[in-house]
């Protein structure tokens, strides 16, 4: 029987970070993310890195003895966009391939309860 | 345990002739639906079920079909790469009936000309639904329709917008025979 991890998912608009903890999570185990795996800026949020980022961590926490992780995921949040970017499920798809028992799966987007205003100023966003 | 709210009017969508659609989306997903056609709540039971990301979809359909999508558009979510996002018109304009409906229009087009050619050239569905607009695609080319959506909302001419999916979509295509 192996230990249990949680596998903070943080997929933003344009980079992706995973970090594996153990269940306090305060005890960081493996980490990686967009620009460790990917040359170019602009491909650090897709879903072909994510993936990449997600065997990564697959392999070095696999090599530690764990083999079942709870899931957090997280967007950008805040007054920001509130649904994850696009590299998470194709995240969460490579870590089930890799052979890792997935247990629960948990939206932890940050949500203000009315918090600053939006940036862009009284007209919105002008291009 | 999920819960999710659809307005009254889409529960009838979700649930279908005699429960078809709802039956449908339980067989494909594997994952219960309970839904309170009194108040418009939906609960989806994620316990011990196989696929993890199967929850995800469900959620995402569910969510579809309450912005206005038709069952069988929803089902394209059921695709490992579908992607669905929602925006809201009140991001861009006030309260004002008024300043929605031209937004709404705008999005919709003559005789639905724009959101047709927007669904042709990047082969998505597109949902104007109240005050929001729903985007059915596959993760590579929502990039490109959220962008022309969102010059379309903040008052781009038509004309610039399909110029720009098409020369995107160009590009997009001549990658992926480069392959990758």
């Amino acid at each position: 029987m192996g230990r249990i991890g949680i596998a903070h998912i943080y997929a933003s608009f344009n980079n992706i970070i995973i970090t594996v903890t153990d269940l306090t999570g305060a005890e960081t185990i493996a980490r990686c993310s967009g620009g460790m795996v990917t040359k170019s800026a602009k491909d650090e949020g897709s879903p072909y890195t994510a993936m990449k980022v997600a065997q990564t961590v697959a392999d070095a926490i696999r090599e530690k003895g764990i083999d079942r992780v709870n899931v957090q995921i997280r967007g950008q949040g805040g007054n920001k966009a509130h649904t994850p970017g696009r590299g998470a499920q194709a995240a969460i798809r490579a870590l089930v391939r890799s052979g890792l028992k997935i247990g629960k799966i948990e939206d932890v987007t940050p949500i203000p309860h009315d918090g600053c205003r939006k940036k862009g100023g009284r007209r919105g966003r002008r291009i | 345990m999920k819960y999710l709210k659809i307005p009254m009017e889409r529960v009838g969508a979700l649930i279908g002739r005699k429960g078809e659609a709802k039956k449908d989306f339980e067989e494909k997903t594997g994952i219960k639906l309970d839904i309170d056609s009194k108040t418009g709540e939906v609960t989806i039971d994620d316990h011990d079920i196989e696929d993890p990301l199967a929850v995800i979809k469900m959620e995402n359909m569910v969510k579809a079909i309450g912005r206005g999508f038709s069952p069988e558009n929803a089902m394209r979510l059921l695709k490992d790469n579908a992607d669905f996002f929602v925006f809201d018109l009140h991001d861009y304009v006030g309260k004002k009936e008024s300043h929605l409906r031209r937004l709404r229009s705008r999005v919709i087009g003559r005789e639905g000309k724009t959101k047709h050619v927007l669904e042709e050239l990047t082969d998505s569905k597109i949902s104007v639904y109240g005050h929001t607009v729903g985007v059915i695609s596959d993760v590579v080319r929502m990039n490109v329709l959220k962008k022309s959506i969102d010059m379309l909302l903040t008052g781009s001419k038509h004309a610039s917008v399909y110029k720009f999916v098409e020369s995107q979509m160009k590009e997009l295509r001549r990658e992926e025979k480069m392959g990758f």
